[in-house]
């Protein structure tokens, strides 16, 4: 993905444009997975809930 | 201008992945702390029935939990007393919490009424509080 790209998806993401938030989601896969694991292993559980959190939480992203 | 466009795009990028990474970390921890909190909460559903019809519940569970020899003999005794009841309320107490059915589920099950099912559930736990109350008297 372009930085232009990324910059419109992005700003489309932070103004709860509901793909945009799923091409970040995406794009971010692993980091969110990173993130899910719990004493060595990954929690389907945790994941689901980050994913929900960024979803969320990115309109507070300021651009 | 160009190189300044790109350089702020980037900077946006960069911006946002920080900013991903502090959100994804506390909720992670948000998440754990959640989950630890559900861990140390024992609901009601979780105790057992005879503890439920007496009182100072709390204390009474407490001491049960600290006092490992008086928990397990309290056990024995309700197994026995269990033993003691006749066929079909020892089914009734079983189909009502162990396997969770409701008096209506039950009733079709058993081929009785649902009003059966309360009375011979009353009766039966009112039985076992009987006999353990004179299982303790006996061994004091």
């Amino acid at each position: 993905m372009s930085k232009e790209e990324f910059h419109n998806v992005l700003t489309g993401a932070v103004t709860g444009c509901h793909e945009d938030v799923e091409q970040i989601l995406e794009l971010y896969m692993p980091l969110i997975d990173k993130h899910s694991y719990v004493n060595g292993r990954l929690d389907e559980d945790l994941k689901q809930y980050l994913m929900i959190h960024i979803a969320l939480q990115i309109g507070k992203f300021p651009i | 201008m160009n190189h300044q466009q790109e350089s702020e795009r980037d900077e946006l990028r960069a911006r946002f992945t920080g900013w991903l990474e502090v959100t994804l970390y506390r909720a992670k921890l948000n998440y754990l702390k959640k989950q630890e909190r559900e861990r140390n909460t024992l609901y009601v559903g979780m105790l057992p029935e005879e503890l439920l019809v007496e009182e100072n519940l709390e204390q009474k569970w407490v001491h049960r939990l600290t006092e490992q020899k008086g928990f397990d003999f309290e056990q024995e005794k309700l197994e026995k007393a269990f033993q003691y009841l006749t066929q079909q309320r020892q089914q009734i107490l079983t189909l009502l919490f162990v396997e969770e059915k409701t008096p209506e589920e039950i009733a079709g099950q058993l081929g009785c009424s649902k009003q059966n099912v309360y009375k011979q559930r009353s009766q039966a736990l009112a039985a076992l509080r009987n006999m353990l109350e004179k299982g303790g008297e006996g061994n004091e």
